[in-house]
């Protein structure tokens, strides 16, 4: 904190923990650590508890936890991707922010009993919320924090912010491509210009439903992992040749399609690719292909499809470019210069390959010719993708921030309409 | 222990006391080998071969090169001197919050408590306040309601006269929307009010002048008029722009095409009159030229200037043998060549100020610091005169600053000189005559363009504008 010369650092760590609830997944961990303790998937499998088959998972374990009307709650991946009969897979984000506010309990009771290994009561807990959640999520929110996890402190911040502050900027325009939507957010001195934020429901997820399109149309069974016994080697766009397991009967339908969807995303990650500019069969094919292994043993060189696939985040009016110009236009003329300035891009899409290239060099051609256009971005992929955490991490260990936690006298004085002023 | 000592040829120390000393720099303890009888080299062996052969204790020679040097035996750390200062997790309160909530960190258990230090760090702008009956006697208006103009003054103390995040954080639901503008307005011209009926002055709209005050008053409507200029330079489409600079391209044509008719018909007149007047004088109606429209580049083009000026300093011709070579110091440099208008058609007059790509990062980090200490602005607001004020201000303080690295590089040069000289002539002293000397602390300094031929520079012509 101060050094031997009296000089005065710039940390204060108090125990903070930093939340960032998102819909692919919650990250969560300690203020001034550089990545989080936990990357959990925002999904919960809720199943009966009367099936539990193996001796040691009797148990008590904070992963299974009871709840009275029989239901069982399964958390995190080791937990989740077991095939259980009649778990069904819930989530409890829906819109970018909390609904669901059973199941968040559950899974906030699994952080502090899991993760953090640590009474809730010792910590300061700072959350990110998106742009547009509304009031009454946030002062629920709120009210878990105090009234049933007794929290010393309480902070909401917009991911926005947080994401520029990550990337070293008070005033940016941050472009968040996640799993549910890509969203862009002016940010001047440390405030999301609310106003002004726009979003488009391209992301991850999208991207996941088109590769699955895309592989229908090709005629490309996507197996279930879980259900492969074993596969055999076999030659390139031969036919797949594996034997199957038998599987507990009973099997919910989102469960499978969740695995699915993750089978999906996988895919996405490996092959896809963004072109650099608008997609061109020919200059797509020029490119060497990427093999890809089905679970099931099929295996095959994807060349221009990689490209074809991405095309879909880029679409005239719903695209990362065009969100990022219209929240620019949307801002206030003298705000302009700085924000096209330091546009700052987040988030897990962002990590797709060439999506930085093609989003700077759309920008480039879109963005009025009297700016100086930059954009900026977490040089390794967790940290793009874990921005916004980051950036919570990094101001809840500053000296300065910490005058302004709601703490639980303000609470337990100004109750939870303070929210709205403390937390702009 | 002896047995082993025994068996290596190894004296027995005489202390066996571990101290400190031996544990850091055990290597290094005098290891007494019993000297061999020592053998003499036979009669013609030579001295080589011969220490092949035998060594102090008849040792092999190594196989593999040894490290000697003392690298791993140096320990930097000082082991075990110091106790380790304790560190605790011990509450504090924050004086810079106002309910005296107790948090924990981390500090040393000797540090004393003393108050938070990042309190100081908790900074607040003053904005004005009334009363119910200040407000209904002073500040009423028709267009702003008091439960409006409270909310005005309440979102300017929680974002801290940010008016865009003010403006972004509008209550819209319960009042009408407004522009920036309107809102900076309303607070301006309230702090103006306030501040003439009210005694305490605030900081920020109000300067103290002479000991009269001076409110700052807020043009609302060149503001307005700024904003959307400013918002249609930017909202231009590159179709505009391309039109804009053909329609530019085009206006420039047409004009010399009109030239060109001009001076044909004059021409023609001329012969006209000449075979009018047979053989009169030629009128000197050609020699007035006639005047294009100025351009925009025209009109910046008078503003641009270039001095480039070489200094060229004999240095004292040294009539001895040259010791130490006296070169001719050459000394090239200017002031900053800010460069005519970027891009076609309409630009920012803010564009002019920026420096030119080939002033270096030192050189720009030297003339901020030197505007810092003159208490000048580095970004002042680019209002034409101001503009060029400013420009010129820079483009001086960069000659000025090459002239003082120019000086000291000569005063050293003289220096060095002189103690060579005294080197040489044991006894004598070398009198610099001080019209050559730096006479840095000397009252009369003489201005620096009566010392130096500044040919063209800022100052000189800035008189003529
Ligand atoms: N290396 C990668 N390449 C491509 N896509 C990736 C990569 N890593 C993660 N993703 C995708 O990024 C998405 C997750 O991003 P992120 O963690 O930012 O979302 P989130 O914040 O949880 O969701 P949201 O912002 O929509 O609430 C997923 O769809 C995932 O498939
Ligand atoms: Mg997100």
């Amino acid at each position: 904190m101060s050094g031997p010369n009296g000089m005065l650092y710039g940390g204060d760590e108090i125990g903070a923990l930093v939340f960032d609830p998102g819909h692919h997944s919650l990250r969560v961990g300690y203020a001034q650590e550089d990545t989080p303790k936990a990357d959990i998937p925002a999904v919960i499998g809720v199943g009966p508890s009367t099936h539990i088959p193996d001796a040691e998972e009797k148990v008590p374990d904070g992963n299974i936890t009871q709840s009275g009307n029989e239901l069982r709650h399964y958390i995190d991946v080791t937990e989740i991707h077991v095939p259980r009969p009649g778990m069904e897979i819930q989530t409890y984000m829906k819109d970018g922010q909390v609904d669901n506010w059973d199941l968040f309990e559950k899974m906030l009771d699994y952080c502090y009993a899991k993760v953090i290994r640590s009474p809730s009561e010792h910590h300061p807990a700072l959350f990110t919320e998106a742009v547009w959640t509304t009031r009454p999520a946030r002062e629920k929110l709120a009210e878990l924090l105090f009234e049933k996890y007794q929290a010393p402190a309480f902070f909401l911040v917009k991911n926005a912010v947080l994401a520029a502050f990550a990337n070293g900027k008070s005033t940016a325009l941050v472009v968040d491509a996640g799993a549910s939507q890509t969203s862009a957010v002016p940010v001047i001195d440390g405030y999301a210009i609310v106003s002004a934020a726009v979003r488009s429901p391209l992301g991850g997820d999208h991207l996941a439903a088109q590769a699955k399109n895309m592989l229908n149309n090709m005629h490309i069974q996507m197996l279930p992992l879980y259900s492969i016994q074993s596969k055999e080697v076999i030659r390139e766009r031969e036919r797949a040749r594996y034997t199957l397991k038998t599987l507990p009967a009973g099997l919910t339908q989102s469960w499978q399609q969740y695995m699915l969807k993750k089978q999906y995303e996988d895919f996405y990650h490996c092959v896809a690719q963004v072109s650099e500019s608008s997609y061109d069969e020919r200059t797509a094919a020029s490119v060497p292909g990427v093999h890809y292994e089905f679970p099931g043993g099929y295996h095959q060189d994807f060349g221009p499809e990689r490209f074809k696939l991405t095309e879909c985040l880029f679409e005239q009016n719903l695209g990362a470019p065009h969100l990022v110009c219209s929240a620019a236009a949307a801002c206030d003329a003298d705000a302009r210069p700085a924000l096209w300035g330091a546009v700052v891009a987040c988030g897990g899409l962002a990590n797709l390959a060439g999506w930085l290239e093609r989003v700077g060099r759309e920008l480039a051609a879109r963005a009025p010719s009297s700016h100086r256009l930059k954009t900026h971005a977490a040089p390794s992929p967790p940290e793009r993708r874990f921005a916004a955490w980051l950036g919570g991490s990094i101001l809840a260990s500053i000296g300065s921030f910490q005058q302004m936690w709601i703490s639980s006298q303000e609470y337990d004085e100004g109750g939870k309409g303070q929210l709205e002023r403390k937390c702009p | 222990m002896a047995d082993i000592l025994d068996i290596l040829d190894i004296e027995q120390p005489g202390t066996t006391e571990v101290t400190r000393d031996s544990i850091l720099h055990g290597d290094k303890m005098k290891k007494k080998y019993v000297t061999a009888k020592a053998v003499r080299r036979p009669e013609g062996m030579h001295r080589e071969v011969f220490a092949l052969l035998y060594n102090d204790n008849k040792d092999l020679p190594p196989l593999l090169p040894t490290d000697t040097g003392k690298a791993y035996k140096q320990t930097k750390a000082k082991l075990g001197m110091r106790k380790a200062r304790k560190w605790v997790w011990a509450p504090f309160t924050n004086p810079a919050r106002k309910d005296n909530a107790v948090f924990y960190h981390w500090k040393r258990k000797s540090d004393e408590t003393k108050e938070y230090p990042f309190a100081q760090f908790n900074k607040q702008v003053s904005i004005p306040s009334y009363s119910e009956s200040e407000y209904n006697q002073y500040l009423k208006s028709e267009d702003w309601s008091q439960a409006e103009t409270d909310h005005l003054m309440d979102l300017c103390q929680r974002f801290d006269l940010r008016f865009i995040v003010i403006h972004d954080r509008w209550d819209r639901a319960a009042f009408r929307d407004r522009s920036v503008e309107d809102l900076k307005e309303r607070y301006y011209n309230i702090c103006g009010i306030l501040s003439k009926v009210k005694t305490n002055p605030w900081s920020n709209t109000v300067t103290m002048v002479n000991g009269e005050k001076r409110v700052y008053h807020y043009d609302a409507e060149h503001e307005r008029k700024r904003k959307e200029q400013l918002r249609r330079l930017f909202d231009r489409t590159q179709e505009q722009i391309d039109e804009e600079q053909m329609l530019l391209a085009e206006l420039k044509k047409i004009e010399a095409r009109k030239r060109e008719r001009e001076r044909k018909t004059q021409d023609l007149q001329k012969l006209i009159s000449r075979a009018d007047s047979g053989n009169g004088l030629p009128t000197c109606q050609s020699a007035v030229q006639t005047e294009g429209i100025s351009t925009p580049s025209a009109v910046s083009s008078s503003i641009a200037r270039r001095h480039d000026r070489k200094l060229h300093k004999k240095k004292l011709a040294s009539q001895q043998r040259p010791i130490r070579a006296v070169e001719t110091v050459t000394v090239e440099w200017s002031g900053i060549k800010f460069p005519e208008t970027r891009g076609a058609g309409v630009w920012l007059r803010s564009q002019r100020m920026k420096l030119p790509p080939g002033v270096g990062q030192r050189k720009t980090k030297a003339i901020e610091q030197e505007l810092r200490l003159m208490n000048i602005d580095i970004a002042p607001t680019p209002s034409e005169a101001i503009c060029k004020h400013f420009n010129e201000l820079r483009s001086d303080l960069a000659l000025a600053l090459d002239l003082k690295n120019a000086l000291t590089s000569c005063e050293f040069e003289l220096q060095a000189l002189r103690h060579q000289y005294e080197a040489l002539n044991p006894g004598k002293t070398l009198t610099i005559p001080p019209s050559i000397c730096n006479t840095s602390g000397d009252g009369d300094v003489k201005p620096l363009s009566e010392i130096i031929d500044v040919v063209g520079s800022p100052g000189a012509l800035n008189n003529t504008i």
